[in-house]
């Protein structure tokens, strides 16, 4: 059918189907700005256009209904690549991290702006209501519409978006313009859907609907002969071997305990069989025409239920290892049906008894530390599982191009996707490259090859363009969550509040495979114990399959959990020794000059050391919690708060740490050359997924060769064209990615200096880069441009080009001083989060009010948490709420009322300028400065999380 | 899937159109293409649009509101003739992208459990004008056609009865969320004694609905402190347990926002 309207202030006349939804129409003529995060449930709001003037979700309505209407998409306002002032506006207040939401912010802002000029702040947010977003936490959308607004009227307004660092340093320290955020604000192709072409095939893949069961019979031949349709597979014919999806440097402390295509089925959504088709159609249907027989088996959906004797046995295969021998007593001979499991290094494991891997270690004499104790408790806590939802669900688009497999892929590693498809496909790696593309969120989801091994197996067979992308559903269900972690803390302290023992017993649920298995888990002590200072300390970690949805890296890896379950214990243990939380954290933190024993006992799969901290900044960032909150005066009243007097107030404060990439681990490298004008190519081999990388490693380039931002551009992530990186998980981005950068960038200077030594005839020592890219001698100059020129141009040099390596020994810790002050309705079990202040070192901030960013998203996703989030599950292992509507990530209704960041910079002597890490240390904050607070509001511990007003009633005795 | 997109000209047509099997009315949005997704796949052949036959109009008719079914709730949220517990119940729909396109009518027909908007309109005695094929409007107690739903409804006529005291209430995890259960009562105020109390309740029933049991605790009685309500309402509530929460915590919370609404209504203006 035809419809007529206006697009963009031009008349169209479409052909449409009718059953085709506006979405799908715009996207399908090229208008790739109107995303889609939620499949057409209208709660993401990513395909907003303004319809005759108002916003509205484009997935909830038919093109037909546009007939006669005007359609605006952010594209209008895109114009000639142009920006509009509230797209500039978005940029100088860093509102654009992965910049998926971007364009539908930007149109709900014009709509707002359009009615009330200089709108209120609640008017902000209810313009802002319908778009989600996970990565920026929504705070910085308020100054961008302070900025939009004043602009209308005076173009010239400016305002700093975040304090400024490092005068010494033109870029470092400042803000600039991230280096992405044009063209992401413009909407222009920049994600893996925007690079499908028309004719690409579809894959789509039939999911178990049991959470644990063998197939006994597949019939495929029914699909394979329905038209349209290229291949079909399943487990009788996909590559036979096992592989871990786990993105981690090669050998993984993951086992390879995952097939294709596995011969038991382990959660509800496993892979059961897949279907290649020339339209979605085709391979909806052709999905349908395949017939199943399952095996049921008795699922394995807890912990408890994984430890009980004679449990279900998740895998049964056999059991080797590459390098070194089982445990003792563990069993390694399999059913004979199942899935083998290779170890690549022990991790004291026993699959047959679910245990996918175990490590216990500590510092120090328990019995005596606790026989020293005053005082000791003991208390359980427990975490459940969360989604990281980037709003960009999994996607990869791969084809064959010059006889090489390409895959364009939404990863947060490039290099492992490389490895780890060209291994599942049995071809070598210079047949494959991967590209990775702007990213509408990863979060540490996408550090797992989730899709990218299907869609290349599928395009390198058939020689097709292979689409995959997971919808929300599937994204939920068969994607990656936070593991569930149950923790026990036991602590001894003096009546002082001098801790003599801590014991931490964690036992996490790794879900059916066992990507991450250990390393989750064990985060959540590596960054929560060498917070305290004591001497007798230990840990025990396990890690047990079980049939619920897989688990795996999340933002903070396992940190939020035992920093919750630390963090909340120590506070039970000042309330034990009527103490206030702050006076006993104050008594046993971490300080300048600490020595931190504990460090021995985790070396992340290495022998550790012991460290001692040079300058830690907590005492610092306490102070300024304390102070804004009043601390030593008395809590305000619900009163003071405009509640009534059903309402609690209660404050909680935390400190907390991360790290900063993996030391002796992991390694980064940049090249960057110069080009014949005198500007840079930076080749980075990070993968900015939307945290600012790009810029990070501009910013290197631009400072180090005295150039402007503009005078930088980069490519990153590109395994053909830029080098090896190890990928952007642990914290790492900034500290290996930005530090590879530097040492290119200042291998360049050297190598310019050097050669303009010769054509000025002047020692190198005389010379030095000058702003605007000028190398100065003592009495010459010449400009980087002319350098480049003469370089390429045979005067015997070649193109003058930097590499940088960076790897390093040194343990950069960030620290963090959270502060929450709420409200707990004592009728109702509510929480209102009413304050919260987010005091961070993460070294010097190389862009300040990205940063910022960064720690708002971060906190806004541990309040979600804590408070609303939880992955349910029936008691058949069948996720309950895998969409939008049902799993509830916080709007921008959530925000506290007073949200505030401040940048505490402690400069580390590694870092680039000093630069730490910045986004994961945020999520460790929240859960136990919330919990806390409920129990200073209402005297109710709260140790399983989310904190939902039926726990917080229950927690009080009260339901 | 939808195969076959009809624009009426009349509602005679529109009422052809929706007698074919599979057919459904979009006057809006509609939350229900997205069927497999959600694992619900819906049966739709053919969408009816009906947007533009339907009143959209929000105004004073003498001693009653008038509320078109083609009102969308943001512009219920902000039309000055409807009185402030409609407006709010109004803004409580979700989000502004979804309030702009989600209609009254739309939102009564879909006649979910959670509605927001549905119990004020129960506690206020809203009537339905609503339409079936082949014959005129008729009218109708909202309550009746909420259930047993036929036809279009058309609109609805809310009485504004002076000294009526009327509140809504609404209790979900997230601002966003579908409500976990909502409220709507009116009453007056004779010396200290609560007369002619409705009160309707969503979350509590396949439909939101009016619950006579409740009213019958304190019609003729003076209101009682909010603690003693919530005891004698918890009783008279049933829900399920399900994603948004325990049976327990459901009934506790309804209690709550009832218990709320009568200390918390104003007089309409």
């Amino acid at each position: 059918m035809k419809v007529n309207f206006t697009l963009n202030g031009r008349a169209v006349a479409w052909n449409v189907e009718p059953g085709t939804t506006l979405l799908e129409a715009l996207r399908a003529k090229g208008i790739v700005s109107v995303r889609n995060g939620c499949d057409g449930e209208g709660s993401c709001g990513l395909c907003a256009v303004l319809l005759d003037g108002k916003q509205v979700n484009s997935c909830q309505l038919l093109a037909a209904q546009a007939q006669g209407r005007a359609v605006l998409t952010v594209d209008h306002f895109s114009k000639d690549r142009g920006l509009s002032v509230v797209q500039q506006a978005l940029i100088d207040a860093a509102c654009v991290q992965c910049g998926y939401c971007t364009p539908a912010v930007t149109l709900a802002l014009h709509e707002l702006l359009e009615r009330s000029p200089e709108p209120s702040h609640d008017e902000v947010r209810d313009a802002l209501s319908g778009t989600l977003c996970r990565c920026t936490g929504y705070e910085q959308f308020y100054n961008a519409a302070r900025i939009a607004s004043k602009r209308l009227k005076d173009p010239s307004y400016a305002e700093a978006a975040a304090p400024e660092f490092r005068p010494d340093l033109r870029h470092v320290g400042k803000d600039r313009e991230k280096v992405d955020a044009a063209a992401l604000a413009r909407g222009e192709r920049a994600f893996v859907e925007d690079r499908v072409p028309a004719d690409a095939c579809h894959l789509l893949v039939l999911g178990s609907p049991h959470a644990h069961a063998f197939i006994k019979k597949i019939d495929i031949s029914k699909a394979e002969a329905m038209p349209g349709v290229v291949k079909v597979l399943c487990k009788d014919n996909c590559p036979d071997l096992v592989y871990t999806t786990a993105g981690q440097g090669f050998p993984e402390p993951s086992p390879h305990d995952q097939r294709m295509f596995p011969r038991k089925l382990r959660y509800v959504g496993d892979r059961v069989a897949a279907v290649l088709a020339e339209s979605l159609e085709e391979a909806r249907a052709a999905l349908a025409a395949i017939t199943v027989e399952y095996e049921i088996l008795k699922p394995v959906l807890s912990i408890a239920d994984a430890k009980a004797p004679g449990a279900p046995i998740v895998h049964h295969g056999d059991v080797s290892y590459v390098v070194g021998e089982p445990p003792a007593g563990s069993s390694v001979k399999g059913d004979g049906r199942d899935d083998p499991i290779i170890y690549q290094f022990p991790l004291h494991a026993d699959p047959h008894r679910n245990l996918a891997a175990s490590v216990s270690d500590g510092i120090g004499d328990m019995d005596q530390g606790f026989a020293a104790a005053d005082v000791v408790i003991e208390r359980r806590y427990k975490g459940n599982r969360v989604q990281c939802t980037p709003m960009e669900p999994h996607v990869a688009y791969a084809k064959i191009d010059g006889g090489r497999l390409v895959i364009h892929a939404s990863t947060q590693v490039p290099w492992h996707v490389r490895r780890i498809v060209s291994r599942v496909i049995g071809i070598s790696e210079n047949k494959v490259r991967i590209i990775k593309e702007r990213m509408g969120g990863g979060f540490g989801a996408k550090q797992d090859i989730v899709v990218e091994d299907l869609a290349g197996y599928l395009a390198w067979t058939t020689g097709k363009g292979v689409f995959y992308r997971y919808d929300r559903r599937e994204e939920f269900a068969a994607s990656r969550t936070r593991h569930g972690m149950e923790i026990t803390v036991k602590l001894g302290a003096k009546k002082d509040g001098t801790l003599t023992a801590i014991l931490m017993r964690l036992d996490a649920d790794t879900g059916p495979y066992g990507q991450h298995c250990l390393t989750v888990p064990m985060n959540a002590i590596s960054k929560s114990l060498p917070l305290l200072l004591c001497d007798n300390a230990r840990f025990e970690v396990k890690s047990y399959y079980t049939n619920l949805s897989p688990a795996g890296a999340y933002q903070g890896y396992g940190a939020p959990k035992g920093s919750f379950a630390l963090q909340t214990a120590l506070a039970e243990l000042a309330a034990e020794l009527g103490m206030d939380q702050l006076e006993l954290i104050e008594k046993n933190r971490v300080r300048s000059g600490s020595r931190i024993e504990i460090l021995r006992s985790l070396g992340e799969g290495r022998p550790g050391s012991p460290v001692t901290l040079g300058e830690c900044g907590l005492g610092d960032m306490l102070e300024r919690g304390k102070t804004a909150f009043a601390w030593d005066k008395a809590k305000p009243s619900a009163k003071d708060a405009g509640l009534s007097e059903d309402w609690k107030i209660g404050r909680g404060g935390v400190i907390i740490q991360q790290g900063s990439g993996l030391p002796g681990l992991d390694a980064a490298n940049a090249e960057i050359r110069l080009l014949a004008d005198g500007t840079l190519l930076m080749l980075s081999g990070g993968a900015d997924l939307g945290t600012g990388l790009d810029t990070v490693t501009a910013k290197a380039a631009a400072e180090i060769m005295g150039l402007d931002m503009a005078d930088v551009s980069v490519i990153s992530g590109d395994t053909d064209i830029t080098p090896f990186d190890k990928g952007a998980y642990a914290s790492s981005g900034t500290y290996f990615s930005g530090n590879a950068a530097v040492r290119a960038a200042e291998d360049l200077r050297d190598k310019c200096l050097a050669v303009a030594s010769g054509i000025l005839g002047e020692a190198v020592k005389d010379l030095k880069i000058a702003h605007r890219g000028l190398i100065k001698g003592k009495r010459g100059e010449i400009s980087l441009a002319k350098l480049a020129h003469l370089a390429i141009q045979g005067e015997g040099h070649h193109e003058l080009s930097g590499h940088g390596n960076f790897k390093t020994d040194h343990a950069a810790f960030p620290y963090g001083a959270h502060f929450a002050q709420l409200a707990v309705n004592e009728r109702t079990g509510e929480v209102k989060l009413l304050r919260f202040h987010a005091y961070q070192d993460c070294g010097t901030p190389i862009n300040p009010a990205l940063a910022m960013g960064q720690i708002y998203g971060g906190v806004m996703k541990a309040v979600g948490h804590s408070l609303y989030e939880e992955l349910l599950f029936d008691d058949e292992g069948r996720p309950l709420n895998t969409n939008f509507l049902d799993y509830k990530i916080p709007s921008v209704f959530e925000l506290p009322d007073d949200f505030r960041v401040e940048l505490v910079p402690v400069a580390d002597e590694v870092g680039p300028f000093g630069g730490k890490s910045v986004s994961e240390i945020a999520l460790n904050g929240a859960a136990p400065a919330i919990a806390i607070a409920i129990h200073d509001a209402v005297g109710a511990w709260c140790r399983e999380w989310p904190f939902t007003p039926e726990r917080v009633l229950r927690a009080m005795g009260r339901l | 899937m939808v195969k076959d997109y009809v624009k009426p000209r009349s509602l005679d047509e529109a009422f052809e159109a929706l007698a074919m099997p599979g057919s459904i009315a979009l006057a809006g949005g509609t939350f229900a293409l997205i069927g497999e997704v959600h694992g619900t796949k819906a049966d739709i052949e053919r969408a009816v649009d009906i947007g533009g036959l339907l009143s959209e109009a929000v105004e004073r008719r003498g001693s009653e509101l008038y509320v078109g079914a083609g009102c969308s709730f943001q512009a219920l949220a902000e039309a000055p003739a409807a009185p402030a517990c409609l407006r709010a119940a109004a803004l409580t729909m979700a989000n502004r992208n979804t309030r702009n396109r989600a209609t009254v009518g739309g939102n009564l027909g879909a006649n979910k459990s959670c509605a927001s908007l549905v119990p004020i309109l129960l506690a206020l005695g809203a009537q339905a004008e609503y339409k079936l094929r082949d014959s005129g409007p008729r009218h109708i107690a909202l309550e009746q056609w909420l259930a047993a739903p036929q036809g279009l409804v058309l609109s609805l006529s809310i009485p504004i009865v002076s000294g009526t005291r009327a509140a809504s209430g609404r209790a979900s995890r997230t601002s966003c969320d579908l409500a976990t259960a909502t409220v709507g009562l009116a009453f007056r105020l004779e010396g200290n004694a609560v007369r002619d109390l409705r009160v309707a309740l969503g979350g509590f029933g396949p439909h939101a609905m009016l619950f006579p049991a409740i009213t019958a605790l304190f019609e003729g009685k003076s209101l009682p402190p909010k603690a003693d309500i919530e005891k004698a309402v918890e009783p008279l509530l049933s829900a399920l347990s399900d994603k948004r929460g325990g049976a327990d915590y459901k009934k506790r919370r309804g209690a709550v926002l009832v218990a709320d609404a009568l200390h918390a209504a104003e007089v309409l203006a």
